[in-house]
């Protein structure tokens, strides 16, 4: 089990992540909806994973990544993409993004993902 | 190729977009229907029933333009309902979405327009982005056509989501009708030289293939299969499956075993807007080998 903060921007995207991950017994331990507020929750909450959206308003995955592994290098982040966002995706996994995951998704690809990250 | 065909192939490729996201949220629950041009002069919205959901997403940068989901409030809630796991059967009565109903809508919408451009920039050769959705409310007729400016051509086609009927309308500025109608005529220039389409059609061989179903994974998980697993597809093992002639679907049918133990299609119903020259109906297509069409 594991210990899971959610950033995504569109509530929707969150409840379908948090539903995933609860029924395969994880925790979520907080929720965010931009950028800047996934930093600021990372810091107070230390969770064990964090799943984060690319696409966001004020700062984007891409920014708050950058930030939160400067902040704790070994950081267990999975990426949530949409279409079309391959080059994204890679700076993310050359920035230390563990995995990532595609919309719209399967509970049990965000599953997998996060057990894998936990594995790493 | 005619403005009409570039923007029945542009309504198509976005409608089949529109249906894999769709299918995603909603496996076995969605019915696409045909692609239509809206008649010159006619605004698409002009005619929608209200109070309406109206989900719009524009395309930046490359392309201007933009599409328009159009729902009822019930649809809207209910297809909300069905892509949380839901039957949308037992919703209480309401007049407007809550804040999580918005945001499902809104993200279906999302992911269907990138998607939809993801299409639109394998034509195009260049980068479409969208911009961010926006859903919304809309009691009149004014409310409806803010902001949905119509000076180009537009496309409408309907689709059916766990019971919730919508409609998406496409919005095509003329400028990109004509990129469109050049970026066609180039791809088919392959083939045809510079001998104009209409002309040369019947004589051009182009390559066929049929397609019983598909499956959407991470690219991670894809090469990490090992020999022995199983790609679960979209389809169930009775339903027809398609047609496709050089990226386009043309038709539906069924997948016969021949006498030689080959395999065929039989034709059954030709998808609006594929250019194809002959009526369905018993036309039966061996997938092994070339067809001129």
């Amino acid at each position: 089990m594991a210990r899971v903060l959610v950033v995504d921007d569109a509530a929707f995207m969150r409840k379908m992540v948090t539903d995933a991950l609860t029924g395969g017994g994880h925790e979520i331990v907080g929720e965010a909806g931009n950028g800047a507020e996934a930093v600021l929750r990372y810091q107070e909450l230390r969770p064990d994973v964090m799943t984060l959206d690319i696409t966001m308003p004020e700062k984007d995955g891409i920014a708050a990544l950058q930030e939160i592994i400067a902040l704790e290098p070994s950081a267990k982040v999975i990426m949530c993409s949409a279409l079309g966002q391959e080059s994204k995706v890679l700076e993310s996994i050359k920035l230390g993004a563990k995995d990532f995951v595609v919309k719209p998704f399967q509970p049990d690809r965000v599953r997998a993902a996060v057990e894998k990250a936990l594995a790493a | 190729m005619s403005s009409d065909n570039a923007l029945l192939r542009l309504g198509g490729s976005t409608a089949d977009a529109v249906r894999d996201v769709l299918e995603m949220f909603a496996p076995g629950q969605v019915n696409p229907g045909v692609v239509a041009v809206v008649p010159a002069g006619t605004h698409p919205l002009a005619d929608i029933q209200l109070p309406a959901i109206l989900a719009d997403v524009s395309f930046v940068d490359g392309v201007s333009g933009g599409n328009v989901m159009v729902m009822s409030v019930a649809g809207a809630r209910r297809l909300a309902a069905v892509m949380m796991g839901g039957t949308g059967d037992d919703l209480p009565p309401a007049d407007d979405l809550d804040e999580l109903e918005y945001s499902a809508i809104g993200e279906a919408m999302n992911q269907m327009m990138a998607a939809a451009a993801m299409a639109t920039s394998a034509v195009l050769d260049e980068e479409v982005e969208i911009a961010p959705p926006q859903v919304r409310l809309v009691r009149t007729i004014e409310e409806a056509l803010e902001n949905a400016d119509h000076n180009g051509q537009a496309t409408t086609v309907n689709f059916s989501v766990g019971g919730a009927p919508c409609t998406l309308v496409q919005f095509v500025p003329n400028a990109f009708i004509v990129r469109m109608t050049r970026a066609f005529d180039e791809i088919t220039a392959e083939y045809a030289g510079e001998v104009p389409l209409s002309d040369s059609l019947l004589g051009v061989s182009v390559r066929v293939w049929a397609e019983l179903g598909r499956a959407r994974m991470p690219t991670g998980q894809l090469i990490n299969m090992p020999p022995g697993s199983l790609v679960e597809l979209d389809r169930e093992a009775d339903a027809p499956i398609d047609l496709y002639a050089d990226g386009m679907r043309i038709a539906t049918g069924r997948l016969l075993v021949t006498a030689d133990g080959g395999y065929s299609v039989r034709i059954e119903a030709l998808v609006a807007g594929a250019d194809t020259p002959s009526g369905a109906g018993g036309n039966t297509f061996n997938t092994n080998h070339p067809v001129e069409v």
